[in-house]
């Protein structure tokens, strides 16, 4: 028997989210369709806000319904300290350590030459302002511990070297290899907790 | 079920699925291959943090069906050329160079042409290491990807005889990029336009293939010379490969931007 045709659109949507095949898209839609009418509208309200309601912080590019964010608001966190990452889950997941007392910058990505990501796409210049302007005194750059991770940092560390800020990178505990997001609390912890100096 | 045990070179590296990537292997044995590796997004504990640019690994891979993706199942390191990650301009020629083995080597192969491919990776990769990124180490490397991977321009001997070019055919030589080499004085017509060459430039570049990428230190290219080796290798990356590298945008930011003077001291040569 053919599947009705609104039902076949909705597997077709769901099967455009990541990790989600034909097996589970039809499985979803399935319990959509058995639900009650309460959550479904709940959940695509939800992912309508979602869309119009989240913009980038203008100071920090992290995600936010609110811009400045609730972080670049707080006069608690130190504004001479900014912590560099590549992603908002990797904010996320420094924010989870508990051990960054100062800002953030989110890049966007790192430099990443055979996929075409270059210094002009990532958010450097708008790091160069802020450096400039808002009197920082360290750049943390906790960008992954991967090979494209690392050469940005360094690639940023020659950038932001005449501006006579303090340069360090998360330090040994992070796997090389690894990514932020992915790690646990503690191991961020650690990797801020022994940042070195960027050479 | 076939089980291989060799080394390899990543050469390009992409997210699948949630937990997954599907990597562009450079082998000994399998010349360039696609693997996929289950679980090396999420967890770093299966490959150690291993898959990533600049490691020369040992893998293991597993092809469950003729058809099917091989697996990759285990990667060791053998060893990281550290100086990659670490300095903006080495970083740009590495992924200059795997970029364009990642488009241009072939898939199988003659074993020996195998071998000999993954070996120029690995000189590559290990003279950036040491080396001093710039706009000559660029052009010399250049000419060794093209002759790596078979398709050295000719720089010797005319296109059209064949015959060695002498001082009667200089000191200027039309370049035919579209023939693929120089055209000696005899074979010459007037409507030969070609790109003006000096035979010294010519000989220089044909000369630096006799050496080893180590010993490249000893091949003198700078001031004309370079810009016409520059020019030369540009052309015909352009019209034999139809070539616009990805890669290519950052290299050159890099090597224009930085004068010798500004980078670390190289490690001293023979
Ligand atoms: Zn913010
Ligand atoms: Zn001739």
């Amino acid at each position: 028997m053919k599947t009705a045709p609104p039902i076949e659109r909705l597997v077709a949507n769901l099967k455009r989210l990541p990790g989600i095949g034909e097996k589970s898209a039809t499985r979803l839609a399935f319990f959509l369709l058995s639900s009650p009418e309460r959550l479904v509208t709940e959940l695509a309200d939800a992912m309508v806000r979602v869309k119009s309601e989240i913009v980038l912080c203008e100071h920090c590019f992290d995600l936010t319904d609110v811009s400045p964010c609730p972080i670049c608001r707080d006069d608690r966190r130190d504004a001479k300290l900014l912590c560099v990452v590549e992603e908002p889950a990797d904010r996320a997941a420094i924010e989870r350590s508990g051990d960054w007392p100062g800002r953030y910058h989110v890049l966007g990505g790192a430099l990443s030459p055979i996929d075409g990501v270059g210094p002009e796409d990532l958010r450097i210049t708008e790091l160069e302002g802020r450096v400039r302007t808002d009197g920082v005194k360290e750049v943390l750059l906790a960008t992954n511990p991967n090979a494209e991770g690392d050469a940005t940092a360094h690639y940023l560390g020659d950038r932001l070297r005449a501006t006579g800020v303090r340069l360090t990178r998360i330090g040994y505990g992070m796997p090389m290899g690894g990514d932020l997001e992915y790690a646990d609390h503690v191991t961020v912890g650690r990797s801020l907790q022994n940042r070195r100096e960027l050479d | 079920m076939t089980t291989t045990h060799t080394h390899a070179l990543l050469l390009r590296s992409n997210d699948f699925g949630e937990s997954d990537r599907i990597l562009h292997l450079l082998t000994p044995e399998t010349g360039r291959v696609t693997v996929i590796a289950k679980g090396a997004r999420r967890s770093v504990k299966r490959f150690g943090g291993n898959l990533d640019f600049f490691n020369h690994l040992r893998i293991q891979i597993e092809q469950r069906r003729p058809t099917s993706m091989a697996r990759l199942e285990l990667a060791k390191l053998e060893r990281t050329f550290h100086g990659l990650r670490e300095h903006p301009g080495r970083f740009a020629l590495g992924c200059y160079v795997l970029e364009a083995l990642d488009r241009l080597a072939p898939e199988g192969g003659a074993r020996v042409e195998r071998e000999r491919l993954f070996h120029f990776g690995l000189a590559a990769l290990d003279w950036i290491d040491g080396g001093t990124p710039d706009r000559r180490m660029r052009v010399l490397l250049e000419l060794r990807t093209l002759d790596a991977v078979g398709l050295r321009p000719e720089l010797a001997r005319c296109v059209r005889c064949a015959s060695a070019l002498g001082p009667a055919d200089g000191p200027l030589v039309p370049f035919r990029v579209g023939d693929g080499g120089p055209v000696c004085a005899a074979c010459r017509s007037p409507e030969d336009q070609g790109l003006p060459i000096h035979l010294g430039t010519l000989r220089a570049l044909q000369s630096s293939l006799g050496f080893e990428l180590s010993a490249l230190a000893r091949i003198g290219l700078s001031g004309n010379a370079l810009g016409e080796a520059e020019g030369l290798l540009r052309r015909f990356l352009r019209f034999h490969v139809g070539l616009e590298l990805r890669s290519e945008a950052f290299l050159t930011q890099l090597t224009l931007r930085e004068p010798e003077g500004k980078l670390r001291p190289p490690e001293a040569r023979p």
